[in-house]
């Protein structure tokens, strides 16, 4: 509590709070003020909105110090605004060793000082509210960092304060049932410490030491982390690796019944004192398994939905749908008021391996046996270049992105059809700067080139000089001003967000189609939407039932044309090559 | 209601323009209607008729044939015939309420509605649509959840296939086929089944030629390519031995009798010529089969076992018409028969397709494109037998040694050969190349 104190009192020191202050809201409950500017209170906003991943280190450069920074992030809300985005996914920007991207947290209530501070935090969060956008952040419940003062207390001795905190033991041999997931650089779950002279449990890297949320000074404390930053006015929190909070003999250690109950215990306190925020989980699991995190709708706001992602790459590679529609043939139904997080690329490697070998899942293992399909997904690469820079696949996927059932979640860069530099390691080669303009280091700094986190992508075909932000404002046809039209379009129309999921029928198995419904009960309007897409590269005609829809008039939705009305017979389209419609069906007048 | 007599005087005039008449279109049989049954009452009205068709040549035997007719009076707004001038049995025809006009039901959006009520009205079906009409059935699709197969030609004194080897499969619980929710039956004919609509399925070949025009297009060894169709052919081959040992658990079975399915073969290879192919390498395939002294189990089979047969679906492959060869007669329909003969069937179109496949491109044929045809099908051959092999307990249907399993395998593919060579001079002359080569690969006279 000590800390917290302090913490907070140095976010009233800061410079400037004038903007600030009206997010940091009371804890009791009773005064909940408007959100300031831009935002209009609605409990599901999540469910529309587009969100869109930042890396701080790598968005923009304020002070030139060669890594990006939260005033960088404010400098650039404008031009997010622009793109028409909703909600800002801050990769972890808290104190930290970085020695696993942030993720390694050594102090949950103060920024790193590369990024800035918590003055900057307030600010950014409140100009992004001005400006309609919401922020949410990454937090890591399940570790800390090493360096982290608790843990640095717990592995003194085996009595003082902070003992319990994390998860000792005199041996390494308890709980071999859980997986380990770090293959490639941890050989056990454990590791030694030679202060303590004991084991401690650790599910990810070694200098990752579990938090023990058996102790309730532990439960306790995560939640006054959480408590702090919605205070300051965070929108939510994406989860990282929620499965692991609880160990449990005889058990691999994932999804148990006490993980499931903390969460709870999270969500209550959220609904109690702050409306509209989300929680967004990320366990990489099966979608069966991974709707266990919705709880009934009392646990997580919304949950990543791993497969999908690949699956789409799957079924353009196969020229078919099924790829697609088999694996939204097994995603559960979803607790109202919750929402899937979809996605084309993040920061992160996707494994085709996530899955463990279940024969549940007999199709996967088919697919991760295409070589090539392991080399493109398995490895981190950017959208564009797993595409073979082709733009369009790249609209066709984005255009599926918009229209599927959740909200999306697109990564930095990829609206510019940014590329990668494999070259740079395993993690680093999609996180290269974000390239503005053709001028010095692509516009993401003023420092010296070779101050820079990393090196901007300049190869004759992605780099900077050929693409950038400002180049794609100034050309109206470039991949950049067709995502804002797309998501303005997508804005127009809920339904994409919380409309119903039909599939419709269509022989041609290169054709996916399906139809989103909203039914507001209020005005007894109905927003139906059609969406039909060419998952091959040969134009292909498209014929589609359409029965219920008799005397309807297709409207197509980017350019408002009208396609003759529907009939009795099939339903048929013409698509180009990897084409796509949208049409939004209306009565005739 | 009509009058019997004025329909025989135009329905066999009618018979001979429709897709399931067996008889030729210059034979119009004389009619008789053996039952005249109103389904529906008023405007427009629909009937269902038996109609027993004789035919001119003695040796022909008399078929029994099922229609719906639909009446409406004259003057009505009859847009769903247009284009359809087949579907009309009398522009102008007396009942007991005045003039009407008589037609195929089946064409008419209101009637099948009306139909699929009379069979599964609890399924209460609002909008219908006329998928298909088959050599042996008419297929109706309603509201996009359930199918309706009519059966136009009725078995003499036996049951229709499809109904009986769907209703026995949904019986020993296997789920790959499109669950009957409603049968039109009595004691003596299946006239019509409504089932499950397999929603978002695609057939078999259109995957298939999806896989092959991705292959023919970017030239890569099909291994390396995006369409590979082989995960796809190893899952077929999955279901289909599933599907054996549920057709095993359905019927009875018998010992596999190589000599009798040599006779068999032998039968059928004498009425079909074979240009430039030794004909002595034939029966040497089928003498080996005789001389196999144990041949496996002989099971009720599906009987016409190719790629459009089956239907990919969100939940995996599904498996319909169970109908048989359609020519052949319902007793050799029933017959026992080795389930290599299902396996043998799908391989062979596995080169059909890949050959249509190539015909489609016939300008631009190279050596390449040749040899990738060639590779495509050895590598989903390859995994469809390694699907079927892989699937427990399928081992004891087959001959027990894998060269007596060859053996088989490789008389009944000689069999399907020559039984597409001998349908496609009959029907599409142009194509009797594409089994013609493969009877040659098959007896090595290459």
């Amino acid at each position: 509590m000590v800390v917290l104190v302090a913490k907070s009192k140095r976010r009233t020191k800061s410079n400037d709070t004038s903007q600030g202050e009206e997010f940091v809201r009371s804890r009791s409950g009773l005064h909940v003020p408007t959100p300031g500017g831009g935002l209009s209170h609605d409990p599901e906003w999540y469910r529309k909105a587009v969100f869109y991943e930042v890396l701080v280190r790598g968005f923009y450069d304020a002070d030139g110090d060669g890594t990006g920074d939260l005033r960088g992030i404010i400098e650039k809300l404008d031009y997010l605004q622009w793109l028409g985005i909703d909600c800002i996914w801050l990769l972890p920007f808290f104190q930290s060793p970085l020695r696993d991207g942030g993720y390694d947290i050594s102090d949950f209530f103060t920024v790193l000082p590369e990024y800035g501070d918590l003055s900057d935090a307030v600010e950014l969060i409140s100009e992004a509210h001005r400006r309609g956008i919401r922020v949410i952040a990454d937090m890591v419940m399940n570790h800390t960092s090493d360096a982290h003062p608790w843990f640095q207390e717990s592995r003194k001795d085996k009595t003082n304060p902070k003992a319990d905190w994390y998860v000792w033991h005199d041996d390494d041999h308890r709980w071999n049932e859980a997986r380990i997931i770090f293959v490639d650089s941890e050989s056990s779950n454990w590791t030694w410490d030679l202060h303590r002279g004991q084991y401690y449990w650790h599910r990810f890297f070694h200098h990752q030491p579990d938090l023990n949320y058996d102790n309730p000074e532990v439960a306790d404390a995560m939640l006054e982390v959480v408590r702090f930053w919605l205070d300051i006015g965070l929108d939510g929190f994406r989860l990282d690796a929620v499965p692991y909070l609880f160990e449990r003999d005889g058990t691999n250690g994932e999804n148990l019944p006490e993980t499931h109950a903390y969460l709870r215990r999270v969500r209550e306190e959220v609904d109690r004192l702050y409306p509209d925020k989300v929680l967004l989980a990320e366990a990489n699991q099966w979608p069966s398994d991974v709707v266990d995190y919705f709880g009934d709708g009392d646990e997580c706001h919304m949950c990543f939905h791993f497969p999908l992602m690949p699956r789409m790459f799957m079924a353009i590679r196969r020229e078919q749908r099924y790829p697609i529609t088999e694996i939204l043939a097994q995603t559960p139904s979803i607790p109202d008021g919750c929402q899937w997080g979809i996605f084309l690329r993040n920061h992160d490697e996707l494994t085709l391996e996530m899955v463990n070998d279940e024969e549940r899942d007999y199709m996967y293992s088919e697919y991760a046996n295409d070589p090539r399909m392991k080399v493109n997904v398995g490895i981190r690469r950017r959208l564009a270049p797993l595409l073979d820079n082709d733009r369009r696949v790249g609209e066709l996927l984005h255009a599926m992105l918009f229209s599927l059932p959740g909200s999306p979640v697109m990564y930095y860069g990829d609206e510019i059809g940014m590329g990668d530099n494999i070259y740079l390691g395993d993690r680093d080669g999609v996180r290269t700067p974000m390239q503005w303009t053709p001028d010095r280091n692509g516009g993401f700094s003023k420092s010296d080139f070779a101050r820079l986190y990393l090196p901007p992508l300049m190869d004759p075909v992605y780099g900077y000089q050929a693409v950038n932000v400002e180049a794609e404002l100034r050309n109206p046809s470039s991949m950049l001003h067709w995502v804002k039209r797309m998501l303005e379009v997508r804005h127009q129309h809920p339904v994409m967000g919380t409309g119903s999921f039909e599939l419709l029928t269509a022989e041609n198995p290169s054709a996916l189609a399906f139809v989103r419904t909203l039914h507001n009960e209020q005005t007894d309007e109905r927003d139906v939407v059609l969406c039909v897409f060419n998952l091959s590269r040969f134009a292909q005609p498209v014929e589609m039932q359409l029965g219920q829809y008799e005397g309807q008039i297709p409207i197509e939705m980017l350019g408002h044309v009208p396609f003759p009305a529907v009939g009795t017979l099939p339903y048929f389209v013409t698509l180009a090559p990897y084409g796509f419609l949208w049409f939004n069906l209306l009565e005739r007048q | 209601m009509i009058d019997s007599d004025l329909l025989c005087d135009v329905i066999g005039e009618h018979l001979v323009k429709q897709r399931w008449f067996a008889g030729s279109g210059d034979d119009v049989p004389s009619c008789r209607v053996v039952l005249l049954e109103s389904l529906v009452e008023g405007w427009p009205s629909l009937l269902r008729v038996l109609v027993e068709a004789t035919f001119s040549d003695a040796n022909s035997e008399a078929v029994l044939y099922q229609l719906v007719i639909g009446l409406r009076p004259l003057g009505d707004h009859v847009e769903f015939l247009s284009g359809h001038p087949e579907a009309v049995i009398a522009n102008e025809i007396e009942t007991t309420d005045g003039l009407a006009m008589a037609y195929d039901a089946t064409a008419d959006p209101e009637l099948i509605v009306a139909l699929v009520n009379v069979v599964a009205g609890d399924r209460n079906a609002e909008r219908g649509r006329l998928v298909s009409t088959e050599s042996t059935h008419t297929s109706m699709v309603f509201d996009e959840r359930l199918i309706m197969k009519l059966f136009r030609q009725l078995g003499a004194g036996g049951r229709n296939p499809d109904a009986e080897i769907t209703r026995a499969l949904t019986r020993v619980g296997f789920s790959n086929v499109a669950a009957p929710v409603a049968e039109w039956s009595d004691e003596v004919n299946d006239y019509g089944v409504v089932s499950e609509f397999l929603v978002g399925g695609a057939d078999g070949l259109s995957l298939a030629l999806t896989s092959l025009r991705d292959l023919y297009d970017c030239r890569c060894d099909p291994e390396d390519a995006g369409g590979d169709f082989a995960p796809d052919a190893c899952r077929l081959g999955v279901v289909t031995a599933q599907l054996h040992l549920a057709l095993v658990d359905a019927f009875p079975t018998e010992p596999g009798n190589g000599a009798h399915w040599a006779r068999v073969m032998e039968e059928r290879f004498t009425h079909v010529t074979l240009a430039g192919i030794d004909r002595s390498l034939v029966h040497a395939v089928y003498d080996r089969l005789s001389s196999v002294s144990r041949a496996g189990i002989a099971i009720r089979s599906h009987g016409d076992y190719h790629l459009a047969q089956v239907m990919r679906t969100d939940t995996g492959w599904f498996v319909l018409d169970f109908e048989g060869e359609p020519g052949s007669s319902l007793e050799s329909r029933q017959e026992l028969s080795s389930p290599l003969r299902d396996a043998a069937g799908m391989i062979r179109s596995f080169h059909y397709v890949a050959q249509v496949a190539l015909r489609e491109r016939a300008e631009s044929i190279d050596e390449r494109i040749v040899s990738l045809s060639t590779a495509w099908e050895r590598r989903n051959r390859f995994a469809f037998i390694e699907g079927y092999l892989g699937v427990d307990g399928i081992g004891a249907l087959l001959p027990p040694g894998e060269l007596d399993q060859n053996v088989v395998f490789t008389a009944f593919e000689l069999d399907k050969a020559i039984y597409e060579v001998g349908y496609e001079q009959a029907h599409r002359p142009d194509w009797v190349g594409i089994p013609l080569a493969a009877v040659a690969r098959i007896v090595g006279n290459v």
